[in-house]
């Protein structure tokens, strides 16, 4: 760390103790939706998205996920100080989803609580968030949640990506038994309107081609370029997790930066579940920590329409040993899957109506 | 507006359905889903708060095709009867799986899932169900 001057805008003292994540197991293949639709699926983004089932949504996504970062980290849920749920798709448009996820898990009611909305970014926002809560010793720990059902309507090239999934971390205090130190955290935020969904519409409106380059790359580069500017080399950095809306978009922008694909390749996980929205780069944050060693450090930069990037380095810990195996690893909940049909799908996403 | 599912009884219920918090009797065992001082079936006032675990044994289920109103969304949907290490039984849905993949016997761990939905604008009813336990390979 010789190279961070103090005056840089860096985290101190700040760690994830717990990560978690879940991925519900039903999977509608790209080329099924291609299939309805009559589109070659030769270029299609990605192979297959999760679905959730009927009796799943960003409430239950977020709780699972937090469950198993509050078993890796092997807490009671009583010390944790904070919820934030980031997503796009709160089941409620006015009632809180972290209330919900707070009283599941069994947190006791003097905690914060609120529900962040960012497009993809909405969960690394609520990381930021609870990041400076402990900082500032607030709070003891905190749950950092980005959880999603995201919804695409049909035929538009977003129904092949849009998919469910939520991530959940656990932060408190640097110290013994930590999975990750979070360094640095920082934001690049900017009025890009590349994707947006007004009141009471049921799907988003999008740009399109205009989603790429003055969008996702430009607030991605720039977020990751702040990073250099503050001081980290690409080379200290031995994972690079990028959102993820298809699978060729997080290589296009390492390529971009100079990033070889060897240390983005760990944290792509879009091909086999699609775009888990506010759970997107946090997902991918999730499989790396399921893989890396004590002491590699991983950046990464989460990008949310409308447009904004969060991004954060993390350095892996000790703890990462003890505490990796006691939940479910992101490659076993991606393996647990079931293919449904477009008409399941639709009866899933409900998109049937009487 | 009529609502299927009244927020107090609802509110009430939700440590039960989200944490399987019990409310035990100690001279003759019943086990009770809402905060009581007084045992129902033999009045005794030696009643504690307790908690299931969260796995348990799938006995028999049944699978439901024509759903009350308010869990029409879900149907076709399993309704298990699950048994505890303590012998308590327990009537809950059972979810992320076909009817052929159970088995009288089968270990299944707790979540807690979306149990019915009052309609588009009333209440979602969050609750417990059961599911077989996820396979881990590493």
């Amino acid at each position: 760390m010789g190279a961070i001057g103090d005056e840089l805008p860096r985290l101190s003292g700040v760690a994830v103790h717990g990560y978690g994540a879940y991925i519900p197991m039903f999977r509608v293949k790209a080329s099924e939706i291609a299939r309805v639709w009559g589109v070659p699926d030769s270029e299609l983004p990605v192979l297959e998205k999760s679905v959730n089932s009927l009796d799943e949504d960003t409430v239950t996504i977020a709780a699972e996920a937090a469950s198993y970062a509050i078993a890796r980290a092997g807490i009671e849920p009583d010390r944790i100080g904070a919820v934030y749920v980031g997503s796009e798709s709160h089941p409620y448009a006015v009632k809180p989803t972290g209330t919900i996820v707070a009283d599941v898990l069994g947190i006791n009611s003097r905690h914060l609580s609120a529900d962040l909305e960012f497009a993809c970014k909405a969960g690394t926002e609520a990381v930021e968030l609870v990041s400076g809560l402990v900082a500032s010793g607030m709070i003891e720990y905190g749950l950092a949640i980005g959880a999603d059902t995201a919804q695409g309507r049909p035929r538009d090239a977003l129904e092949y990506t849009a998919a469910a999934g939520g991530v959940a971390l656990l932060i408190g205090k640097s110290g013994d038994g930590a999975i990750a130190d979070l360094e640095y955290a920082a934001s690049y935020v900017t009025d890009t309107p590349d994707f947006w969904r007004r009141s009471h519409e049921r799907y988003p409106m999008h740009g399109s081609r205009f989603t790429g380059a003055p969008a996702y790359f430009h607030h991605i580069i720039s977020a990751a370029k702040m990073v250099l500017e503050d001081g980290y080399s690409l080379d200290e950095f031995d994972y690079v997790v990028f959102h993820q809306p298809n699978t060729k978009f997080p290589y296009a922008a390492a390529k971009m930066l100079g990033i070889p694909a060897k240390k983005v390749e760990p944290g792509v996980v879009c091909n086999l579940i699609g775009n888990t929205y506010a759970a997107s780069s946090m997902m991918g944050l999730a499989k790396v920590l399921d893989q890396s060693k004590p002491g590699e450090r991983i950046l990464m930069v989460s990008y949310g329409s409308g447009a904004g990037s969060d991004a954060f380095v993390f350095r892996v810990r000790e703890g990462i040993l003890d505490k990796r195996g006691k939940a479910p690893l992101v490659s076993e909940l991606i393996e647990r899957k079931r293919h449904i049909d477009y008409a399941l799908y639709l009866k899933a996403r409900g998109k049937i109506r009487e | 507006m009529h609502a299927v599912f009244r927020p107090p009884v609802n509110w009430r219920h939700r440590r039960f359905r989200y944490r399987l918090v019990v409310w035990r009797c100690l001279n003759c065992g019943a086990v009770h889903h809402y905060a009581t001082s007084i045992c129902r079936r033999c009045r005794s006032n030696r009643v504690a708060e307790d908690k299931l675990p969260d796995r348990a044994r799938l006995i028999t289920y049944t699978v439901v095709k024509n759903p009350p109103v308010a869990f029409e969304k879900q149907a076709p949907y399993i309704v298990g009867l699950v048994e505890f290490e303590d012998g308590t039984r327990l009537v809950a849905g059972i979810t992320d799986c076909d009817p052929e993949e159970l088995k009288p016997g089968i270990e299944l761990e707790k979540v807690v899932r979306k149990i019915a939905e009052d309609g588009e604008s009333g209440l979602i009813v969050y609750g417990y169900k059961f599911r077989p336990v996820i396979t881990r390979s590493h």
